[in-house]
């Protein structure tokens, strides 16, 4: 795998950049004290703004058990976890296959996918409120991706403790 | 309340163990892959699995399946105790007290990266004491000879030495060849 910008450098031996490449380049390097700065907010606030999600999830679904909104919890880290580091490179292939490939089978088993689209929801809720717009904008098709691609999991092939043994 | 942060260990959360950008490394000039944990890694090229089908069938010829099994079998005791490392290293627990999802989620994402192709549980034959393991893009499937007969003897060995190990009890399998798809019947 590798990011859009790093397939930027990969044919030095053949050609100059084009002006669009160039183009998308500099976009990108202008960007970076911003990605940056929001890379810093969710760093050192991480633990505050999922704390805020979990005290809403448990708000909103009262009737799940604890283990199950710990796991979907869980989940919801990670994904903002990766997502950061993904918005950091510009690269959403990252999230993709560093995570969501693995992470839509851990869904898929456990059967978590309502209450993780609730635990995405509030997450992207809280976030709004800690970054400005603008940042949000660099984050969100990332969020945007996870979300997709966890809500197609269907939990058609459910495995289960008991039918493995 | 569930507080957040007793749910990091460490401050740090396992996902993806098996993810292969992390997975496999190496150092190109020294010809060495290395996993990610330092355990050297063996590249099998075409050539060479090609030539085991070959030389198997021309010394032992009938019985190069019931070989391949076994070789198989004893792949699979290592790559057992291999992956029961890693994981209980990563997760910081037991491979008996890992959530069950972890488990197979990490031993498709280590089919995968291990180049061995895509594989799937399917429990539907529970009741009848089956459990339905699938594989696709097997590379030892690919190139096993075509005769229409089954293949997939080695991974077959592997999966029943791997599954039985987890659950402590000695499985066998068989296994039949539909077109492109390679399923594998693991009998529990």
């Amino acid at each position: 795998m590798q990011s859009p910008i790093e397939t930027v450098f990969d044919e030095a031996e053949n050609r100059y950049l084009k002006t669009e490449e160039l183009r998308s380049l500099g976009q990108y390097v202008v960007s970076l004290p911003e990605r940056v700065s929001i890379y810093r907010i969710l760093r050192d606030q991480e633990l505050t703004l999922m704390q805020q999600v979990a005290d809403q999830l448990q708000i909103q679904q009262p009737d799940a058990h604890p283990d199950r909104i710990e796991r979907s919890l869980k989940h919801g880290i990670l994904i903002l976890r990766y997502c950061a580091m993904g918005m950091l490179l510009a690269d959403e292939g990252f999230v993709q296959s560093r995570l969501l490939n693995w992470l839509s089978g851990v869904v898929q088993i456990h059967n978590t996918q309502a209450i993780d689209t609730a635990t995405s929801a509030l997450t992207i809720q809280v976030l709004s409120k800690a970054l400005a717009p603008k940042q949000m904008a660099l984050l969100e098709p990332f969020f945007a991706l996870s979300q997709n691609t966890l809500s197609q999991t269907a939990p058609e092939n459910h495995l289960t403790v008991a039918g493995i043994f | 309340m569930i507080s957040v942060a007793d749910l990091l260990m460490s401050d740090r959360l396992p996902a993806n163990y098996y993810a292969h950008e992390v997975y496999v490394r190496g150092d190109l000039e020294m010809g060495l892959l290395e996993s990610r944990r330092g355990d050297r890694l063996l590249a099998l090229p075409q050539t060479l699995v090609q030539a085991m089908y070959t030389g198997l069938t021309k010394e032992t010829g009938q019985a190069s399946k019931l070989v391949l099994f076994n070789c198989g079998r004893w792949w699979g005791k290592n790559f057992y105790n291999r992956f029961q490392e890693e994981l209980a290293d990563y997760y910081d627990t037991p491979l008996s007290e890992m959530a069950m999802a972890d488990f197979l989620q990490s031993l498709k994402q280590c089919w995968i990266t291990y180049g061995w192709g895509k594989m799937d549980l399917d429990q539907s034959y529970h009741h009848r004491g089956f459990l339905v393991v699938q594989t696709w893009n097997s590379p030892f499937a690919n190139q096993a000879p075509q005769t229409g007969l089954p293949v997939c003897f080695l991974e077959a060995g592997i999966l029943a030495v791997f599954l039985g190990s987890y659950r402590a009890k000695n499985c066998t399998a068989f296994r039949r060849v539909v077109s492109q798809q390679m399923p594998t019947a693991t009998d529990l």
